[in-house]
């Protein structure tokens, strides 16, 4: 944690933070509709890339922006961001929403994406393997569904969710059902999935109690150049419960 | 101050709630509608259309309807159904749906539902305007992120229906009308009386300010609700409205019986039901996400939510508008709230819970007998 260092910018009006460490190849991660579980993990990452943690307005310590109301507003922030921070072509990893946020960008501006890591993506519809709806399910319940192993994870929480805690939660809910409380998917999203062409890493945990680890075949057919890694014993936070997955990642990226 | 105005207020609670109730977190939302029997539903309908019929016989000025789904603390997922079977039975009173929440009906046609109550009852509907508890946002496709927003657009676009001769226009952000030109058009000019009813929150007040309509607050202490009652007259100040004592409904709870001990004996019971059970809700349920500012939700989240789960009987009726006694004691306790609110407009919940049909009918005619005849006397202010 220590390494990065933290930077306020103001995109299209809105405080928007990034935290920044490393040198060499950048390579940006987005995080999910969840701050709780930080970016520290990405340590490893940074001997070898300047590793560029962003976070989205409406979660973690970005202001809000009641005016995004889709994902493809994300992807427009982001190109705002990344002119502000004159990144041109990067390396890119999306955790759960973040991953379909990557995978929105990926595949409208595949020129700017080396290589793409979609980490338990949010935001394909598979019937037969359904996502869970984190909106209905209650906050005190879907926090021991995120991971494998509660409790390591546990040290993270406060001992008693307190009202800061609370409202941070609510924030970044409410951030979330802006985006997905009247369709928590786009039926036309997979329609576009072929325009990625780069590189890509589906990565899942086999234990995913938010969403299924079978979902990964279905991105990998929709993305042509595309392999899946399954992670045993793992949850949808993925790099908690197996912290390795953080090297392989790693590999991949080269 | 103008003479008091009285209103029967109904729920329409569902009252046969299976043994293992308690099993559930909540009677909201995702309560199982198996439970729900509709020859027992039948019945009930009889017993609260015989009520709300007794209260209009009884010299009753309103009776009063309201809206809320997948819920046994109400049978009236559609109000203005109810209300148009009441109409030519309530032959004095006048009909209140308090009301649709328009982000759950295409405006112009929640227009055109109102303008019809309104002709078939002869002007005698009244219109309270909820955004709808956080509940009713988990039980329909409507974000609650939004609902503030989409709210204050409908309404535009109903009192646009009403007040402007059509066809009009309107291109919003949730509605597009190329052609707003409803019929029928309301009885009342310009249209029928409007409130507003909610908990208090800054943004519904100021909303009903702006429109210069009634703001009823709802399950709010007294202290609340007093506040809230100033603030409206503040801010419509600010807007160039006057706020009259009857656009301020004082929602309360109400039992008559021939001593003390017989109305607490025969009341208590169903009015912790009512808490206990029929409000049984979860801060899950009744604040979705957006629903309320990150601000009020964390006054929420530091106080817990008394009003729905928990029963204390005294603290309860010391802090809430509940008169539960003799008839001259709930004279004297309406007359005192009336004064101190400013309002001449009594909204009483006459049953409540599980209340057998004969305690209803008792109370409501104790109540109109005893205690309204007391109260139109000395005129309210005391």
């Amino acid at each position: 944690m220590s390494k990065f260092v933290r930077e306020e910018l103001t995109v299209n009006g809105v405080k928007t933070v990034v935290y920044t460490a490393g040198t060499g190849d950048p390579l940006v991660v987005f995080h999910g509709a969840g701050t709780v579980d930080g970016f520290d993990f990405a340590e490893p990452w940074v001997e070898k890339y300047r590793v560029i943690f962003p976070y989205h307005p409406g979660f973690g310590e970005s202001d809000d922006d009641p005016s995004i109301t889709d994902i493809h507003d994300y992807v427009m922030h982001y190109l705002d961001l990344f002119d502000a921070l004159k990144l041109d072509k990067f390396n890119l990893v999306g955790l759960s929403m973040g991953g379909y946020l990557a995978a929105k960008f990926a595949s409208e501006h595949r020129h700017r994406i080396k290589k793409l890591v979609l980490i338990a993506p949010y935001g394909l519809y598979v019937p037969e393997h359904p996502t869970a709806d984190i909106i209905a399910i209650p906050g005190e319940e879907i926090v021991p569904m995120l991971v494998s192993n509660f409790e390591t994870f546990k040290q993270r929480l406060p001992e008693r969710p307190d009202v800061e805690f609370i409202g941070a939660r609510y924030r970044e809910a409410t951030s979330f059902a802006r985006l997905f409380w009247e369709h928590p998917t786009d039926p036309k999203f997979p329609r576009y999935l072929h325009r990625i062409k780069m590189p890509t890493l589906i990565v899942w945990g086999d234990e995913d109690k938010l969403i299924p680890v079978q979902q990964a075949q279905t991105w990998r057919k929709l993305i042509p150049n595309s392999e899946v890694m399954i992670m045993k014993r793992a949850g949808h936070i993925v790099q908690h419960d197996k912290p390795e997955t953080v090297e392989a990642i790693g590999r991949f990226l080269g | 101050m103008a003479p008091l105005r009285f209103n029967a207020m109904h729920f329409m609670p569902y009252v046969h709630l299976p043994e293992n109730h308690k099993e559930f977190k909540t009677t909201w939302v995702n309560f199982p509608n198996k439970f729900y029997d509709p020859e027992k539903g039948h019945e009930l309908y009889q017993q609260y259309f015989e009520q709300l019929v007794l209260a209009d016989r009884l010299g009753f000025d309103a009776i009063v309807l309201n809206e809320h789904h997948n819920t046994v603390y109400s049978m009236m997922a559609t109000p203005n159904v109810v209300a148009s079977a009441l109409i030519p039975q309530v032959q004095k009173a006048r009909i209140c749906v308090w009301g649709v929440p328009p982000n759950f009906m295409l405006p112009n046609r929640l227009a055109e539902e109102y303008a019809i109550l309104d002709v078939m009852s002869k002007g005698r509907l009244e219109i309270a305007f909820p955004l709808g508890t956080g509940m009713e946002y988990w039980s329909n496709p409507v974000s609650p992120v939004t609902a503030r927003e989409k709210f204050r657009e409908s309404l535009k676009v109903m009192l646009q229906a009403w007040t402007t001769d059509g066809p009009t226009t309107h291109y919003g952000k949730f509605y597009t009308y190329r052609f707003l030109n409803p019929w029928p058009r309301p009885y009342q000019k310009p249209h029928p009386p409007c409130y507003i009813v909610g908990t208090g929150s800054p943004e519904t007040i100021e909303l009903a300010a702006e429109l210069g309509f009634g703001y009823s607050s709802v399950f709010v202490p007294q202290k609340t609700a007093l506040e809230l009652n100033q603030r409206l007259r503040d801010r419509a100040t600010h807007y160039g409205h006057t706020i009259r004592p009857e656009q301020l409904p004082l929602l309360n709870f109400v039992y008559v019986a021939e001593t003390q001990e017989q109305a607490e004996g025969e009341y208590i019971i169903h009015l912790q039901r009512f808490f206990e059970d029929y409000a049984r809700s979860s801060p899950q349920w009744l604040a979705p996400p957006g629903y309320v500012s990150l601000e009020q939700l964390k006054i929420r989240a530091a106080g817990s939510d008394r009003m729905h789960g928990g029963f204390d009987f005294k603290a309860i009726s010391g802090s809430f508008f509940i008169a539960v006694g003799t008839p001259e004691k709930v004279a004297n306790l309406i007359g005192d709230w009336a004064t101190r609110m400013g309002t001449n407009h009594i909204n009483s919940v006459m049953h409540v819970a599980d209340m057998p049909h004969w305690k209803a009918v008792k109370n409501m005619t104790l109540f109109a007998e005893q205690v309204m005849p007391r109260l139109r006397s000395s005129g309210g202010a005391r």
